[in-house]
């Protein structure tokens, strides 16, 4: 390689920059540093403020050291990669424009193989976009977004018809989505996205695999659309909520395979639309958890072809949930004798195989009447729709017609390995208030006695 | 020097007199077995709840109390209007029947003393009642290794208590009616279960039958206090009201953050008018 002389080359023509950046307040002109430099070569950049709207037109490396900030003075693009095999990593990349009809970054880049790692992005509007980018790796960045009202934000990092990419380790607070369109096989392994929309969001986009994220208080945590043979695996879908509220939905997937997620706390912890779509091609739902979601597992009626094994559901206030009434048949809900956990399972296993011995049925008549007329959601958790459920146990008559049927339930919980902890409050500040409690209940009770002899007299003077 | 105030006017009711009731109120209260019985039956089934409910919602590192505070929401739903209710239901109707009342009132006090010193003392009961079983579940909480936002129990606690309270005046209103206590009881049960259960069967029955607006639905949280306590807790723990659907949603959409302090407002409005009713027919009733 040619980067050692590169190398030499530069710390010649550097030599003036640095001393350049402690000299004067006024930030340095990333544009000329990039135009002074040869092509293949390495620029450390030194800690201080340069001015970004600069295009990166050859193939070079931006390296950091001390956390140089990258500044684009709040208009336009920060830094522009039109240029193969460009890296840029350990800088501070600060105020792009607002423009989302520009689509104003923090980098774009339209060529491929490029490298992005640990950086951090501030007041941008999009983070990284990658647009015909193939075979790039964008790993361990934060980035953070502009502050104002979410559909005004750009999308923290979106790849446009860059297939092959790696997008791994970025820690995404609090802007739009991140999208992926037209990009297959791409790889999205643990990352964090909290507080956007869509915290990951598919289009088109074949052979993805998605592993290892946390995508938690989102609206939606994963969306994906119109893409095929995809692999989604032990990630944590956590607290997404409001209207939409999926903890992962699916809509005209196929050949999808979901293994070790948690779907935890969601309003719906797995929406399944037309998925799989097309004859002949399968889903598979192995292994997940979903717990203290609204719904666990939503469908729309039409849905078939779905196998469930293994999966945990506990204590959702709708284990599975049918949108608008319809007949819902044509999944699985055991595979090879191996069905799901239920946390309401009331049956038993009287052979002590593993495997209850009675199906497990969701037939509530509460739920069934939730699902047809959703407005009666509103009396969720009442004793009245306690009432109802306890009404349509004692009277089969009542009893509607099971929703699924699991034949092969398992009775003991599989093990999951904790992944995250999403524990909110403290056990301290609740043991104060209980004690406080408690003494305010005792003093009530206590306080008249204290007073006895003193009042009695005077009340019966 | 306020005994002879309260013999030359007795109109004008005496604070130390309304004390002394209140407190004798609350003497008889731990005294009976009513109020022993509310109390155990409250602190063992919220202390049941939180045991029950909490080693189940700890699963591969996630907890939730949401469901605990759930559970112990629709058990408060259950428990604390029948509690109040029967407590004021009993309190007048009781008195007259045994002559309790009439022996009270033979002394320099006059109805409106005896009224606020009976409700003030009651209502002091029940707050030793709900808060001491809330503080046992918070503690029975924290044993156990759960962790909870202590604003929002403390909150659901209160609410707790006010319903507690409006059901009391409720309950009072009925006994000033009644001319025993057994007629008393008799239509304070039936309250409590319009309150919690037919109340709620009918608008869902109504709603499945004729497809009521979402609207109507909260109108469910202004005409049934237990109702707006439901959601007043909802919003106390969770900060919107996703949970309840399409109706939640518009109340959220509707109200915002007004929703809150609305739902507390008509909480208030519950635990003032039927105490001022039942103060103003206690007044008016001929023979004790």
């Amino acid at each position: 390689m040619h980067r050692l002389s590169a190398v030499l080359i530069l710390a010649m023509a550097f030599a003036l920059v640095p001393n350049a950046s402690t000299a004067q307040v006024a930030s340095i002109d990333l544009q000329t540093i990039i135009d002074d430099a040869a092509p293949g070569s390495i620029i450390d950049l030194a800690p201080g403020t340069y001015t970004g709207g600069a295009t990166i037109n050859k193939s070079l490396t931006i390296t950091g050291h001390g956390w140089p900030v990258i500044d684009g003075g709040g208009s336009g693009t920060v830094i522009e990669v039109s240029a193969p095999d460009v890296t840029i990593e350990n800088v501070v990349i600060r105020a792009s424009g607002a423009s989302l009809d520009r689509e104003d970054s923090g980098i774009s880049v339209l060529a491929p193989r490029v490298t992005i790692r640990n950086n951090r992005f501030e007041d941008v509007l999009f983070g990284i976009f990658l647009r015909t980018a193939p075979d790039s790796l964008i790993s361990n960045n934060i980035v953070g977004a502009k502050d104002v009202f979410i559909a005004n934000r750009g999308d923290g990092i979106r790849l446009w018809e860059s297939p092959g990419s790696i997008v791994e380790g970025n820690n995404i607070e609090g802007g739009r989505d991140t999208v992926f369109w037209f990009t297959d096989r791409v790889v999205v392994r643990n990352n964090e996205i909290s507080d956007g929309r869509y915290g990951l969001h598919f289009m088109y986009s074949d052979g993805a695999t998605i592993e290892g994220n946390i995508l938690s208080s989102n609206s939606v945590g994963a969306f994906m659309m119109y893409s095929r043979d995809v692999t989604i695996a032990n990630n944590v879908m956590a607290e997404n909520s409001g209207p939409s509220g999926y903890g992962l939905g699916l809509k005209d997937m196929d050949n999808f395979t979901l293994s070790g997620n948690r779907f935890v706390s969601n309003r719906v912890g797995l929406y399944l639309d037309n998925s799989p779509s097309s004859a002949g091609s399968e889903g598979w739902i192995l292994e997940n958890l979903f717990a203290y979601n609204q719904i666990g597992a939503s469908f729309l009626p039409a849905v078939k072809h779905n196998s469930f094994s293994g999966n945990t559901f506990i204590d959702n206030v709708e284990q599975v949930g049918i949108t608008s009434s319809g007949r819902f048949s044509g999944n699985a809900w055991s595979v090879d004798g191996r069905g799901n956990y239920w946390s309401d399972f009331a049956g038993y296993d009287a052979d002590g195989d593993g495997i209850g011995d009675v199906s497990y049925r969701v037939d509530d008549l509460y739920n069934t009447l939730t699902d047809k007329y959703p407005d009666l959601a509103f009396f969720n958790e009442t004793p009245a729709s306690m009432a109802i459920d306890l009404a349509a146990q004692m009277f089969p008559v009542l009893r509607p017609e099971p929703i699924i049927e699991d034949s092969h339930p398992l009775v003991t919980r599989p093990e999951l390995a904790p992944v995250h902890s999403l524990n909110g409050g403290s056990g301290f500040g609740l043991l104060i208030a209980s004690l406080l409690m408690l003494a305010g209940g005792a003093a009530v009770a206590l306080l008249p006695s204290r007073r006895r002899h003193s009042s009695k007299g005077r009340t019966l003077a | 020097m306020t005994s002879v105030a309260s013999i030359d006017s007795p109109e004008r009711p005496d604070l130390s007199t309304i004390g002394t009731i209140a407190g004798k109120e609350i003497r008889d209260a731990i005294h009976s077995r009513w109020f022993w019985l509310w109390t155990f039956a409250f602190a063992g089934l919220a202390s049941f709840t939180a045991a029950v409910a909490l080693p189940g919602s700890q699963v591969a590192g996630f907890g939730n109390f949401g469901r605990t505070a759930a559970s112990l929401v629709a058990l408060a739903q259950i428990i604390v209007p029948l509690m109040g209710l029967t407590l004021g239901a009993y309190s007048i109707a009781g008195q007259k029947e045994n002559g309790a009342l009439r022996f009270l009132l033979s002394h320099p006090i006059s109805r409106t003393e005896a009224f606020w010193g009976t409700y003030l003392g009651l209502a002091a009961s029940l707050a030793a009642t709900v808060f001491g079983g809330f503080g046992i579940a918070g503690i029975i909480t924290v044993a156990q290794g759960g962790g909870v936002n202590a604003d929002s129990f403390i909150r659901i606690a209160i609410l707790s208590w006010l319903l507690a309270v409006s059901m009391l005046g409720l309950g009072m209103l009925i006994s000033t009616f009644a001319d025993r206590a057994s007629a008393a009881l008799g239509i304070a049960i039936f309250t409590w279960l319009g309150f919690a259960f037919i109340g709620d069967l009918g608008v869902i029955g109504t709603s499945v039958a004729t497809s009521l607006p979402t609207w109507s639905l909260l109108l469910t949280a202004v005409l049934n206090p237990v109702e707006a306590f439901r959601l007043a807790s909802l919003t106390a723990f969770s900060g919107s009201l996703d949970v309840l659907g399409p109706a939640g949603r518009y109340a959220v959409d509707t109200f915002g953050d007004n929703l809150g302090w609305m739902l507390f407002l008509v909480m208030g409005a519950w635990v003032v008018v039927p105490t001022i009713l039942a103060w103003w027919r206690f007044n008016r009733i001929g023979d004790l």
